[in-house]
Formats: structure tokens, C-alpha cells, sequence
């Protein structure tokens, strides 16, 4: 067996239900022999609508001992995305929660797969149920795919096998330890790299017990120091925006069971870092970079006599970091031509766990994996002390407070929309989020009916957070020097105009 | 300021932080605020922000029930205690 099955225990926090160790074995074994039933076997692919749940985590097990692949997707999607996710991932069947809407089991069916819903009932009947035995999956099988956009068009999974998720861990328990992460909290979401792999995963799986919460809750992060000290946390991490509700509305937790936190999936400034230091009652807030194709966490600041600063991650964990001056894949063998130190370049990361490649999509895997060195499409610097500084990103991603957000999945929503001629969606500065949804769009009509036509269609096949909360009605796409579209040349030119008033034009809806 | 007074400054303000694709004549009393839609979860900053500069609360030092953001009811039933104190 060469999964860690030795898991910790498992409690939800909306609903108080837990499971120790015995318990998970027998839900497990339960689950294997009703997927064994539905046919699941060794290489297929099971997608999953839901997250933050006892089910969730007793269904990975089940599935990965079956030797299939695990595909979780978000539950916020739109019955249309996860239409086109379905097809693409060709899954034996499809895991929805209860509580899903019809028009998403309607979409499933539509693109030709089975719906199951697991029972949500906890059954305390646990026999002495040894953790089955992890016969079926081999090291480079398909473990996982993470979707990290697509999802209106040509979906870009991420592909993760069991070895290089097992290389994310071991690097993780080689670099960090494990003695901080004995009662670890989940308040991010389980659908993308960060909170699955390095989160939950990385702890739970090395036998230490896990607390989940609903994804961002803002119930949880304004009680989030009763909840450390309710249940003596001692490790959560984070996105940056969640800590501006949790600064304002939690008392710091008074136990002194926090041992540390990680911030990571948008930039951490100096300021708020010391206030999260400052709030949590410990230094050990550690800025933690990581990619899902790395399979999240790959480099940070530990233990050590830092002083937070803007753009700091500090030191890899179990990888390799170059800064090149070039992000052709070819530069990823040329020793000659790293950046001087201090000197900003792009930066490349060499890791065992790194992921097999993006699902079905050489060519754009070929793009940014050359040799087993990954290029992140993040810019940066290393110092004198070998510690790593982010300087930029090059990736056209709109950063919604950690949940990244790709134009081009808007972009071709509203391409698909009748009246439209042209559409450039951007990222704009967010006080809440860092950075929101902006979009420009050229209509053939662009009278209020329309507007309220395209606003309705963008809501039947978008999820609500990809929404754009600024539209600007052009007439036409300012050109760049090279007289193409370029979505920052759109952008500046947006800024310096007034944005539609949209919620006039829909209140006004005969 | 009496309780009707509040409630239109309160929903002025709400007003200006609404999702802008949420189109509502009225904003009802007992109107979910994150539930409905008619603010993003993360908003609840924006209210807590403007309850400390209008009426001088410092939700750092009493904590916060996130019952007590849910509508504009359970937000003034919040400032009356507040005043009260």
C-alpha cells in the first residue's frame, strides 16, 4: 500500500457530525462496494459537485482504491459549465450533492452520464473495518484533475498522479514538519489545489485530524477565533481577502493553540501580513507560494528570522526555483542564462510533483513544461539569501480574492451571445476581493433590451462569481501598436470612462 | 436619530454597495442581505466599516454574531443596542 491511508478523524463544523478512524474505514468500505457496483474501475475518472463535507473525503478514498482518478469541480458552477466539464472528462459517473439544483442533474444527463447522490447519513454501525487495502491504483495512475479554467470552452484540467501528489506531501513533511498540524481547519474551498492537496490532504493524510468549513463562509471567518479556541486549532491557511472580515468582526483566539498559518493564492502585502501575525498571536505566518500544476505549495517563508515584506516567499519546499530571462521552454536546459542574483526574471520551478500535463492538451503543456521544469507565468527575483520575491504575474487570470478567474472563460460566453461583435473581459482593483471582474463589449444593438438579453444569458451560463460587476458599452475595441485587441490597452482605455449603469437598466425591465 | 432615519441611511448605504446586476426597487426589512444576493458575502466588511464610523462601534473588542448582519432589521436592531449601551 503505498497511500497513507493512516487518515486522522474528520468533523464538519456546519453540522458537528465526525467520524474517527474506524468510522472512515467503514464509510469507505461501504462506498467501494457500491462504486464497485456502478463499475467504477482502475482508470476511470469520477466527477464531483460538491465539496467541504464528510462525503467528500470518504469518496476520494473510495474512488482512489478503486484505482480511479478523482475530479472535483466547483459547486458555484453553472449548469452549463458543468455540462461542458462532464463532456470533456468522460467520467463514469457523476457524485451530486442532495442539495444541488435540478438544472445541474439535468445537464449531467444531458451530456450522456449517471448521477449518484451519496446518502448523507453517518452510520455509527463502524465494525472493526480495517482501511481497504489499495490493491488497484499504481503510482503513475491518475489520481486527480483539477480544473483550473475552461470551463465555457476548452476545459484545462490539471493532471496529478499519485506519485506527484505523494512527492507534494513527503516534500511538505521533509520542509515543514508535521508537529504544527495536529487539528488542522478547512475554510478554503476543496475543488482547487490549495485547499485539497495542501489543506486537508497533506494533514489529514499524515494521520492528523482535520475540521472542515464551508468554503469562505463568512459566518466561520467572523467567528473564526471562537472556532480555533472551540476546537483548538492549531493550523489553518488562508487567502488574503478573507483576513480583512476576520481582522474586523472575530476576537483573536485566546487559547494560544494556533501554531501557524499559511496565506497564499494572491499576493500578501507587508501589512496585513503583521496583522494576521499581530491577530493570531504568533509569528508563524508563513506566505505560502504554490500552483496547482506544482501541486500547490511549493515555497515559503519558515522558520527563521524574516520581517514580512511586499512580494516575500522565501525558501523552496522541495523544489528546485530558477529565475530565467527567457519563458521559452527551451531555456529551461540552458544553465548559461539564469538572471543574476536580485536580478528579475521568469520563474521556473523544477519539482517531483510536478503534475503529468494539462487533460488532452499536449501542445499546451508543452508550453510551459519542458524537462521537468514548469513555468509559472509569475515574475520575480531571487536575493542574496537564495529567497524568493515576486515581482508580477504574466498570466491574463483576474485574481478574485484566491479564486482565479481566466477573461477568456467570459470572454466566451458572451462571444456565443447573438448581438454581440466583440468582448474583452479584465481584471479592475477590488477593495474586497484585490481584484473583480470588469467586461467591454461591442453589441450590433445596444439598446436596453439587448443589454438585458446578454445580462440574462451571461446568468444562465456563468457562475455568479465570474459575473462581471462593471460593463462598458464601446462602440468599438481600441487596437494595440500591433493593431490587435489587447485586453490592457482595453482596460486603460475603460478607465477612462463612466461604466454602465446596469442596475438602472434591469430595474427598469418591463 | 430615530429608527426611521436609520433605516434610510442604512439602505442609502446599502444601496451603494449592492451587486450591481441586482435589480430591487425596495429593500425590504427583513431581506436576507448575502442569502438574496443583494450584496456579495464579503460586503459584510463594507457594513461593519460603516456601522464603526457612523456609530462608533468597535466590532475588534465585542466580537460580532453574524446573525446581527443578516437584514436591515437584525442591523438596526444592532445599532439600538449599541446606542443603548
Amino acid at each position: 500500500m503505498f497511500l497513507d491511508i493512516n487518515v486522522g478523524h474528520l468533523t464538519e463544523l456546519l453540522t458537528g457530525r465526525t467520524l474517527n478512524r474506524r468510522e472512515i474505514a467503514f464509510r469507505v468500505a461501504e462506498r467501494v462496494e457500491q462504486y464497485q457496483d456502478e463499475g467504477l474501475a482502475r482508470g476511470d475518472r469520477v466527477l464531483v459537485c460538491y465539496g467541504n463535507n464528510l462525503e467528500f473525503f470518504i469518496d476520494l478514498l473510495a474512488v482512489w482504491h478503486l484505482g480511479a482518478s478523482f475530479v472535483p469541480i466547483d459547486g458555484r458552477l453553472s449548469a452549463f459549465e458543468v455540462e461542458n466539464l462532464a463532456r470533456a472528462v468522460r467520467p463514469r459517473f457523476i457524485l451530486v450533492d442532495s442539495k444541488a439544483d435540478n438544472s445541474i442533474t439535468t445537464a449531467i444527463t444531458a451530456a450522456g452520464a449517471k448521477v449518484i447522490t451519496p446518502p448523507r447519513n453517518v452510520s455509527k454501525q463502524a465494525h472493526s473495518v480495517a482501511m481497504p487495502f489499495n490493491s488497484r491504483t499504481r503510482l503513475d495512475d491518475e489520481a486527480l484533475i483539477l480544473f483550473t479554467s475552461g470551463s465555457t470552452g476548452t476545459p484545462k484540467g490539471v493532471v496529478h498522479t499519485h506519485r506527484s501528489l505523494r512527492a507534494r506531501w513527503i516534500a511538505l513533511r521533509e520542509s515543514l514538519g508535521v508537529q504544527s498540524y495536529d487539528r488542522t481547519l478547512c475554510l478554503l474551498p476543496t475543488h482547487f489545489g490549495h485547499g485539497l492537496i495542501c489543506n486537508c490532504l497533506f494533514p489529514w493524510l499524515s494521520g492528523l485530524d482535520l475540521y472542515i468549513a464551508p468554503a469562505f463562509s463568512t459566518d466561520f471567518l467572523m467567528q473564526l477565533g471562537h472556532l480555533i479556541d472551540d476546537h483548538k486549532i492549531t493550523f489553518l491557511s488562508s487567502v488574503p481577502s478573507m483576513w480583512g472580515l476576520t481582522l474586523k468582526a472575530s476576537k483573536p483566539p485566546q487559547s494560544q493553540s494556533l501554531r501557524r498559518i499559511h496565506c497564499g493564492s494572491a499576493p500578501l502585502g507587508a501589512h496585513l501580513w503583521k496583522q494576521i501575525q499581530e491577530w493570531a498571536g504568533t509569528r508563524e505566518v508563513f506566505n505560502a507560494y504554490g500552483i496547482t500544476e506544482t501541486g500547490s505549495w511549493v515555497a515559503g517563508t519558515t522558520v527563521g528570522d524574516f520581517v514580512p515584506e511586499d512580494g516575500l516567499i522565501g525558501i523552496p519546499w522541495g523544489a528546485v526555483i530558477r529565475i530565467l530571462s527567457s519563458r521559452e521552454p527551451a531555456a529551461a536546459f540552458d544553465l548559461d542564462s539564469p538572471c543574476k542574483t536580485e536580478e528579475t526574471g521568469y520563474v521556473w520551478i523544477n519539482t517531483a510533483a510536478l503534475m503529468q500535463g494539462y487533460d488532452g492538451q499536449q501542445q499546451l503543456t508543452d508550453e510551459v513544461m519542458s524537462g521537468g521544469w514548469f513555468l509559472t507565468g509569475d515574475v520575480g527575483l531571487i536575493d542574496q539569501r537564495g529567497w524568493l520575491y515576486l515581482k508580477g504575474r504574466e498570466r491574463e487570470e483576474i485574481n478574485k480574492g484566491g479564486t482565479k478567474i481566466y477573461p477568456q472563460d467570459i470572454d466566451a460566453v458572451v462571444e456565443r451571445f447573438e448581438h454581440t461583435r466583440e468582448v474583452c473581459t479584465f481584471g479592475i482593483a477590488d477593495p474586497l476581493y484585490g481584484q473583480n471582474v470588469a467586461m467591454a463589449v461591442v453589441l450590433k444593438n445596444d439598446d436596453a433590451i439587448t443589454i438585458r438579453a446578454l445580462h440574462g444569458w451571461m446568468k444562465r451560463h456563468l457562475a455568479e462569481f465570474k459575473m462581471p460587476i462593471r460593463w462598458y458599452i464601446l462602440d468599438s475595441f481600441p487596437p494595440n501598436a500591433r493593431g490587435k485587441i489587447s485586453r490592457r490597452v482595453v482596460q486603460e482605455s475603460c478607465a477612462q470612462r463612466a461604466p454602465l449603469d446596469l442596475q438602472k437598466i434591469l430595474r427598469a425591465q418591463p | 436619530m430615530d429608527r426611521e432615519k436609520q433605516k434610510n441611511e442604512l439602505i442609502g448605504f446599502l444601496r451603494t454597495i449592492q451587486r450591481p446586476d441586482y435589480p430591487l426597487d425596495e429593500i425590504d426589512e427583513n431581506l436576507g442581505l448575502t442569502e438574496s444576493g443583494l450584496i456579495d458575502s464579503l460586503a459584510l466588511l463594507q457594513i461593519i466599516t460603516y456601522l464603526e464610523q457612523t456609530y462608533d462601534v468597535d466590532f475588534r473588542e465585542k466580537g460580532i454574531d453574524p446573525g446581527e448582519l443578516r437584514s436591515v432589521r437584525t442591523i438596526l436592531d444592532l445599532i439600538a443596542r449599541e446606542i443603548a449601551t
